[in-house]
């Protein structure tokens, strides 16, 4: 922070957010002393002021004028608007979408040059409980079902009203993108984790097939979007109420000294959907030790987390924090996100994967993100998946596959010893292991792991065969803001933050322990529609 | 080696160290909004920015230089001249795109649209593989060109975040 800007500070005052994070402190050296055994509670417990912490570093300021900042309102706003939106994936957008259609002036920021965040680069599938495609596909489901999987998946850490929100208002948001936003939805997919096919997929198999209908609808309600202007605090009055946001216009990710310090004023709620923090090593690593810098993450390089820290530091509530979950579907042969997971992901249950050390099969392919990853983290090598053209040609798209061939990461083999030699797996073990996966797959029931094997799925004998590496990459921060049913955002003294929302990745409690694959988009969309309605009607405070 | 070479060695090299670095260290050049684009002393002063058996710029234009610096060839002026020098030369003077305002703003994306069609682009690098740049499953065709082509800094890849598409940029 600049002189500048503090100059412009005139109330400094103790609020309730300042003692949380006094009272925090002790509390985290007070279980130091006391809990000789660390406790998995006692560790989410230290999470948050150790959020906090980590957000007093990156700001550079000591606790005591930190809190002298939390209070600060500024005496000239640079800008106003009744809701304000920080960051333009699909949950701020949907928030956006919705506090303008309530009447509201809406101001989005995103810290980036270009807009989307990660789910501009996501692969599109949005998880809906008894969609369309499901009834084609005489396919039984149900919010219910789909609570009942969240929650399995996540450990039952799931915040349930959260996750009930979410599967309740799948449908009604699919519809919305439809046919409000104007976006277009083709195939139903499988996502390991889930009891039923469930994960309707943009019609270009992106996240950008809702995000830029999104966008483009936004800009012509009116909506407005200031680009590199990065939130860095939250402005509290001195009764706690959200105000409006220190920003610094013209940053250039990821200098944090670059831009200027502006003011903009809220006149009704700030939305926080600014996802999460997949990217920033040291705070992962103080989550999960094991997240260190040789694992390289899917996200987009700006999912850093400063404005879920921002608001930890003006007094929000973090829960679940060291629950990161690593996707268990990229490949050590591309970079990023790549071609693998959608590969991957379209054949787990019509394909096997196996342990190239032993040619075995060695975890539920159908399973979900964690027990995959960590399956294949504690061997400690990459893990192999292949199939061959019958299941391949008919689950995986044509561009995913050839994009794979072309970048390296997809392999085609004329012969399963062919395969095996090339990544050096044990021909006659592994040979073995594809007879045996292929008399369950004839059989419709695996007895050694469980795996769901599909009603059309067929036996791995028809050349070529298709083959590509697997290495787990930090993928979502399933950890973040507490928030209740309304996307209020709740505070360390356990009362909602006036005038503060949230939505998305920057939130915690949706999907507990294990977020299952898809329902990140369903979460993003009902949370920033709730979020965005409900900031709309907050009273204007100035 | 003796103990005195290899002391004047050490001297020599951290000698050349000094030098480079104070070469590094020279202040950016000035934006000077109305000068020529073949007036270097303009914005850059006393630094020499081109090589001393350099043909005089007289009155070239981008062309011109082109007649030597073939494009794709090793003598291409690409990743080597800013690209707003190559607007310059080619006659957009700085006012054309950031207009007269006193308080200087980055150009937005529609204004280098305005010349550079994003459809007509993306046909033009159709061939381009494993990838046309100028098209994307993200962005379509409209993303920032500025995302890429910056005209005061260096450009950069900017899909080479996540992918590996190594391409090469003016």
């Amino acid at each position: 922070m600049t002189g500048d800007s503090l100059t412009l500070i005139v109330l400094v005052s103790i609020t309730p957010a300042d003692r949380a994070i006094t009272r925090e402190e002790g509390s985290m050296s007070d279980e130091v002393v006391q809990e000789a055994e660390v406790t998995r509670r006692g560790f989410l417990k230290s999470t948050g002021a150790a959020a906090a912490l980590a957000g007093l570093a990156l700001t550079g300021l000591t606790a005591r004028e930190s809190q002298a900042a939390v209070a600060g309102i500024p005496k000239k706003w640079d800008a106003s608007c009744d809701v304000l939106v920080i960051g333009t994936g699909f949950a701020g957008l949907a928030a956006a979408l919705e506090a303008k259609s309530a009447g509201a002036e809406v101001l989005v920021l995103e810290k980036m040059r270009t807009h989307g965040g990660n789910s501009i680069i996501n692969g599109g599938d949005f998880a809906v409980a008894g969609n369309r495609f499901q009834k084609e596909a005489g396919i039984k489901d149900s919010a219910e079902q789909m609570v009942k999987d969240m929650m399995k998946a996540g450990g039952d850490l799931n915040h349930p009203a959260l996750a009930r929100a979410v599967a309740e208002q799948s449908l009604e948001s699919l519809e919305w993108c439809e046919k409000f936003v104007g976006a277009q939805f083709g195939r139903l997919n499988f996502h390991g984790g889930h009891s039923v096919k469930r994960s309707v997929q943009t019609e270009n198999a992106s996240g950008s097939g809702l995000v830029n209908p999104m966008l483009a609808k936004a800009k012509s309600l009116g909506v407005k979007f200031q680009f590199t202007t990065k939130m860095e605090r939250l402005i509290a009055d001195p009764q706690g109420r959200i105000v409006g946001v220190e920003v610094r216009k013209g940053y250039r990710f990821p200098d944090e000294k670059s831009g200027k310090v502006a003011f903009i004023k809220a006149r009704r709620a700030v939305v926080l959907a600014s996802g999460g923090f997949s990217q920033n090593v040291e705070l992962r690593q103080i989550q999960d030790p094991r997240l260190d810098g040789r694992f390289d993450s899917t996200n987009h390089s700006g999912a850093t987390g400063e404005a879920l820290l921002a608001a930890c530091l003006a007094g929000a509530m973090d829960v679940q924090m060291d629950w990161i979950q690593c996707g268990p579907w990229t490949s050590p042969d591309e970079k990023g996100f790549g071609h693998v997971p959608q590969f991957c992901e379209r054949i787990v249950g019509y394909a096997p994967m196996v342990d190239p050390v032993t040619g075995k099969r060695f975890i539920k392919e159908t399973g979900n993100r964690k027990v995959r990853a960590d399956a294949i983290m504690q061997l400690g090598h990459p893990v192999l998946i292949f199939g061959d053209t019958v299941n391949v040609n008919r689950q995986v798209l044509p561009e995913t596959l050839n994009k794979g061939l072309e970048n390296g990461s997809i392999r085609k083999f004329d012969t399963l010893e062919e395969l095996a030699r090339h990544y050096s797996v044990p021909v006659a073990a592994m040979l073995e292991e594809v007879a045996k996966w292929n008399s369950y797959v004839e059989k419709r029931k695996d007895p050694e792991f469980d795996c769901m094997i599909f009603a059309n799925s067929t036996p791995t004998v028809q050349a070529p065969f298709y083959a590509a590496r697997l290495w787990p990459r930090v993928h979502h921060t399933m950890g973040g803001l507490v928030i209740n049913d309304k996307a209020q955002v709740k505070g360390f003294n356990l009362k909602t933050m006036k005038g503060l929302y949230a939505a998305g990745e920057v939130t915690g409690g949706v999907h507990g322990a294990v977020r299952l694959g898809s329902v990140a988009m369903a979460d993003c969309v009902v949370f920033g529609r709730i979020a965005g309605r409900n900031a709309a009607q907050e009273k204007p405070w100035g | 080696m003796s103990r005195t070479n290899h002391i004047m060695k050490c001297l020599g090299s951290s000698a050349l160290v000094l030098a480079l670095s104070a070469a590094g260290a020279q202040a950016a050049p000035k934006r000077v909004s109305g000068a020529k684009p073949v007036n270097c002393v303009a914005c850059h002063g006393k630094e020499q920015v081109l090589p001393a058996d350099h043909p005089k710029l007289a009155n070239m234009k981008l062309a011109s230089c082109r007649e030597c610096h073939v494009k794709g060839d090793v003598s291409s002026l690409d990743g080597k001249l800013p690209l707003s020098h190559k607007h310059l030369l080619a006659g957009l003077t700085c006012a054309k795109c950031h207009g007269k305002a006193k308080k200087q703003e980055p150009v937005d994306f529609q204004v280098c649209v305005g010349c550079h069609e994003p459809e007509k682009l993306a046909q033009t690098t159709s061939a381009v593989r494993p990838q046309n740049p100028h098209t994307s499953r993200h962005y379509g065709t409209a993303l920032d060109c500025n995302a890429c082509h910056h005209q005061h800094a260096k450009s950069e890849d900017f899909c080479g975040q996540c992918h590996k598409f190594q391409f090469k940029l003016p």
